[in-house]
């Protein structure tokens, strides 16, 4: 669930210097780009068949072909019915709650620790790498008996909970290393001329830090929305309507032998979202994850 | 910076909603006297138009209407998950109030369920053949809601090509037909040994071979020499290519809707085979028929008799125990169990909804061969044995029969 | 910036310095909370469920002693589970990392449309690993996958329905292609990851090595390769961890059987927790001490202490 990634504030000027002015490709770059062009269309492929495979009409699901003969769209209205608009409801829930904690939680650690030299800061900063290194699956047990104890009004709750926990470690990283190369000097510019701490930290130093906390709160919802073994766990108790989409989407296999055409039409509606928030930091991943604290 | 502002602005909107997910699901029994009540019922249907939500939905609204306090909710589960969603749900405290499905022995075990005479006016309308198999301890906790008997199925347009004149009674039957079946290019026998019911076609087998998984004394003899020459027998059946490849992967349900598509010449089934077969579009009433299933010497005189329990926990004091009761009471009407038996073709499991249907040519020759059907143990040492029947007997026909079924054994004299 | 200041006047003594120690909790306070509630405490309710008496349906029975210990290892498929692992760990990695290093070189050079080529690379990443398990399931599906069409066309295989069109009920196939799919979902993050370090080296290096001669061979092993090794261990590091925790390719695409010839670690566990939740939880104190010692002996490989803060 959690990634580790040392990251720095985009250094877009380290990036390979922009040659001004066009070139005639040379026959070297065509073979480059083609060859590009392949292993691109071998990553989509996987995909273009979810969708294909989600507008296939009944009677030729089983057919052997690339293509269908007709297509069909009934799958993607038909899903609905299913309520599945409420799996998507709880998948929010649980993705923004978890998104919400981790940013009031990550940002006030994360700014200490890149200003303040304390007691323990070490301690601390290895106490969050190491816990990258935790993934819910090598607890499963521990987790799914600890939360069921607990007696939580809602598995909802548990579960953001959870993913806020074991994706908080990688967001205190990220924007420890953001806060770090944010020069201290402004702040105390801004300070000088009269503003408070809080406020100085406002003004000057969470903008220019945006770009990093977007990122680090965009790869929590991600991982939040995905997250497959511990919703599995924790919400097969509840109704089908307050369980999130992945599992679900699991249980659709089985059903009446595996119902492949909603299977696929809910696997690719419920990717638009993640596609969506992944355009937004597009630019930022090459950015953020440069190696400039990588030492 | 706007892009960033937005995201956390509709972060925050979505985890407000998050906020509104603490929305208490616990209390079932609020102020104002009004019950709610957690039905968890398996699955029969064959897709979304006759999936089993909808018969209890439609029961439930029905009660409702009766009923205004007490609403029950209606949540159906694949025969494939059943078993371990349910375990989970325990496992978590998150109880069922109703479960409609299969074994119920563990839980009695545990304490957690009602006493059938608890739950139910008129328990005694429950077929008596089956209230042993509902018995734990000597006190009744499992209501038969449901039952099917098994019978082999088999594709007489296949067999007319392969050149096949009688149906077959024997395993050697089974075999050499089998191998005309492959020799036209479909699958000569098809044999789920999957997780959704390898127990089921386990034991017709089993049963073809005068064996069981218990004795009549309740000892297991999973591990018995004619059970594993039985599966010695399937293991050779698979390796000659006269089934379908890796058994063990393939469930009953796939390989029903290949049958039905035409690709299998023979498959044990239950009558709830037929609708599928009509919903394939391939075969016609004249294209197939159903013959007692076949034993290693001859055509078995008695089949395997499945019947399916519903089960009432105890979930939230007494003060439930009414509901439950007067749903159940509803749930079990003639007219309930009739229309659920015409929509799966299996059979009931009352002595009322039974005699109703006595005179129904389908359904009457089932009906009479229900009482000396062969069920599964009733121990609560079944829950265990029967998941791992269901993870690990598909190796038996590949690796060695007597270090699997051995494996299971010692699982079933462990657990009890 | 001003440090605190550490000059304290006696008078004021442990009352100030108490607080001045307690201060930082103020702001790191709620993080170590939340850690500790979801990440380390479940580490100890593991290894007290693992010396419990538990029953299937989760009641706690009494002490169990080393009684599911001795049980888990008397569990004839734990060798073949553990060997697995180990096999599926070693191979996806390796793999990822090879294919990673090339891809990330080929997607640094530049060439028309690159951005559109990178952006396709997002796609595994996007979709989450069930969805793309889900696929490839689909599409190796005996009787009408896309892959055994495909096959079906060039003359690979003979017939549907067969042995040989059945990948994921033979267990070593359907591990072969797990391992496929571990690699599909694997290499864009590691790419992704390599490509910043590329692209953190900058060229006026690579000038310096063609202006003294160096051909570009000797240049890619001697400059690129050392320089990109920080981000290659860290990418190493996080695909170590993610296969060997990984659980939906297995989950969705074979449930580790049949019987249990296509389990690896995870999966296992998660079988065993229906039935034995003791022996499961051991499987879980297995796993946490197996992730821990990788993670040990990959810092002491690299000597990564000297690489932290």
């Amino acid at each position: 669930m959690a990634v580790v990634l040392e990251a720095a504030p985009g250094h877009a000027a380290a990036r390979s210097a922009a040659r001004p002015g066009r070139r005639r490709p040379r026959p070297g770059r065509i073979l480059l780009a083609l060859t590009a062009y392949a292993i691109a269309l071998i990553f989509v492929l996987p995909y273009a068949e979810m969708v294909i495979s989600a507008l296939r009409p009944s009677d030729e699901l089983l057919a052997r072909g690339y293509l269908p003969r007709h297509y069909d769209f009934s799958n993607f209205t038909s899903i609905w019915r299913t309520g599945f608009g409420s799996n998507l409801g709880t998948s929010l829930q649980i993705a923004g709650g978890a998104t919400l904690l981790v940013l009031v939680v990550a940002l006030p650690a994360a700014y200490f620790t890149a200003r303040r030299r304390f007691r323990g800061r070490t301690v601390f900063l290895l106490l969050v790498l190491a816990t990258q290194m935790f993934q819910p699956a090598a607890m499963l047990v521990g987790v799914e008996r600890e939360f069921v104890s607990f007696n939580l009004p809602s598995p909802i709750v548990s579960l953001i909970l959870v993913n806020a926990g074991f994706n908080l470690a990688f967001a205190v990283w990220i924007l420890n290393a953001y806060f770090s190369s944010i020069p201290a000097e402004l702040e105390e510019a801004a300070m000088v001329d009269g503003a408070t701490r809080l406020g100085a930290l406002r003004r000057i130093t969470l903008p220019l830090a945006v770009p990093g906390i977007v990122t680090a709160l965009i790869f929590t919802f991600i991982g939040a929305w995905n997250e497959l073994l511990v919703g599995l766990t924790l919400t097969l108790g509840s109704s089908p309507g307050r369980r999130p989409v992945t599992v679900e989407i699991n249980n659709y296999i089985g059903q009446y032998s595996i119902d492949w055409g909603h299977l696929f039409a809910g696997s690719v509606i419920a990717t638009l979202p993640v596609i969506a928030l992944f355009a937004l930091i597009e630019g930022k991943v090459v950015g953020g994850l440069t190696a400039g604290s990588l030492k | 910076m706007k892009r960033g502002l937005a995201a956390v602005v509709t972060l925050s909107a979505a985890a407000a909603l998050a906020l509104s997910a603490c929305g208490s699901s616990k209390n079932s029994v609020s102020s104002d006297g009004s019950t709610t009540l957690k039905l968890v019922a398996a699955d029969y249907g064959t897709g979304p138009d006759n999936s089993s939500q909808k018969y209890w939905q439609g029961i439930a609204d029905a009660f409702h209407a009766a009923n205004p306090k007490i609403t029950v909710k209606v949540q159906s589960i694949n025969w494939n998950d059943f078993d371990n969603q349910v375990q989970t749900m325990v496992q978590n405290h998150q109880y069922p109030d109703i479960t409609e499905g299969d074994y119920f022995a563990n839980y009695a075990q545990e304490g957690l369920l009602y006493k059938a005479s608890d739950v139910l006016s008129n328990p005694q309308n429950l077929l008596p053949v089956f209230a042993k198999l509902g018995s734990y301890q000597n006190e009744q906790y499992g209501m038969p809601f449901t039952t099917s008997s098994r019978a082999l199925f088999y594709n007489k347009k296949l067999f007319a090509q392969a050149g096949i004149s009688s149906a077959p009674q024997t395993w050697n039957d089974i075999q050499t037909d089998a191998a005309k079946l492959k020799g036209l290019g479909k699958i000569g026998f098809g044999l789920p040994l999957g997780s959704e019911e390898a127990q089921a076609e386990s034991l017709l087998w089993m049963l073809g071979n005068n064996s069981n998984y218990q004795d009549g004394n309740g000892n297991w003899t999973i591990d018995s020499t004619q059970n594993v020459a039985a599966f010695q027998f399937l293991k050779q059946l698979v390796g000659a290519g006269d089934t379908e490849p890796n058994p063990g992967t393939k469930n009953r349900t796939d390989l029903w809707k290949q049958f039905a598509q035409g690709q299998i010449g023979m498959i044990n089934g239950s009558p709830a085979l037929i609708p599928i077969i009509g919903q394939g579009k391939v075969l016609t009433d004249a294209d197939w028929t159903s013959v007692p299933i076949a034993g290693q010497s001859g055509p078995l005189q008695t089949t395997l008799g499945v019947c399916d329990f519903a089960a009432a926990f105890k979930n939230g004091g007494t003060s439930k125990q009414a509901a439950i009761k007067s749903f159940l009471d509803f749930a079990y009407q003639d007219k309930y169990q009739l229309q659920f038996d015409k929509e799966y073709d299996l059979l009931p499991a009352t002595t009322s909804a039974a005699d109703a249907l006595a005179s129904d040519p389908t359904f009457g020759p089932f009906l009479q061969a229900l009482p000396k059907a062969v069920q599964y143990p009733n121990s609560p040492a079944w829950a265990n044995v029967k998941a791992q029947i269901q993870h690990t007997i598909g190796t038996a026909v590949t690796d060695d029969p007597k270090k699997v079924l051995g494996a299971i054994q010692q699982t079933a004299q462990k657990s009890s | 910036m001003a440090e605190q200041s550490t000059v304290i006047g006696r008078g004021d003594g442990k009352l100030r310095s108490l607080a001045r120690t307690a201060y930082p909790l103020v702001w790191i306070g709620p993080a170590i909370a939340l850690i500790a509630v979801v990440v380390l405490w479940p580490v100890v309710v593991m290894f007290r469920t693992s010396f419990q008496h538990i029953s299937p349906d989760g009641f706690v029975l009494g002490r169990a002693g080393w009684k599911n210990y001795t049980d888990l290892f008397h569990e004839p498929d734990l060798r073949g589970v553990l060997i697995r692992t180990a096999v599926w760990v070693v191979v996806v990695v390796a793999v990822t990392m090879l294919l990673s290093v090339a891809l990330a070189q080929l997607f640094n050079e530049r060439f028309p449309g690159r951005r559109v080529a990178r952006w396709a690379l997002i796609a595994p990443w996007a979709a989450s690993v069930m969805m793309t398990s889900l696929v490839f399931r689909w599409a190796l599906d005996a009787n009408n996958g896309v892959v055994n069409v495909f096959l079906h066309d060039l003359g690979v295989l003979k017939s549907f329905n067969s042995n040989q069109a059945d990948w994921l009920g033979r267990p070593v196939s359907a591990l072969v292609w797990m391992m496929v799919v571990a690699v599909f979902v694997s290499v864009p993050f590691s790419t992704y990851a390599l490509l910043a370090g590329l692209q953190a080296i900058g060229e006026d290096v690579y000038e310096a090595a063609r202006v003294d001669g160096a051909s570009r061979w000797r240049a890619y092993r001697s400059i690129t390769l050392p320089l990109l090794r920080p981000a290659f261990l860290v990418a190493a590091l996080i695909n170590i961890i993610n296969v060997f925790n990984s659980f939906p390719i297995i989950w969705e695409m074979t449930r580790g059987g049949p019987g249990y010839t296509t389990s690896t670690t995870t999966t296992f566990m998660f079988q065993l927790k229906q039935s034995y939740i003791g022996e499961s939880a051991v499987m879980s104190v297995l796993n946490f001490g197996l992730v821990i010692l990788l993670v040990l002996l990959f810092l002491r490989a690299t000597r990564w202490k000297d690489q932290v803060d």
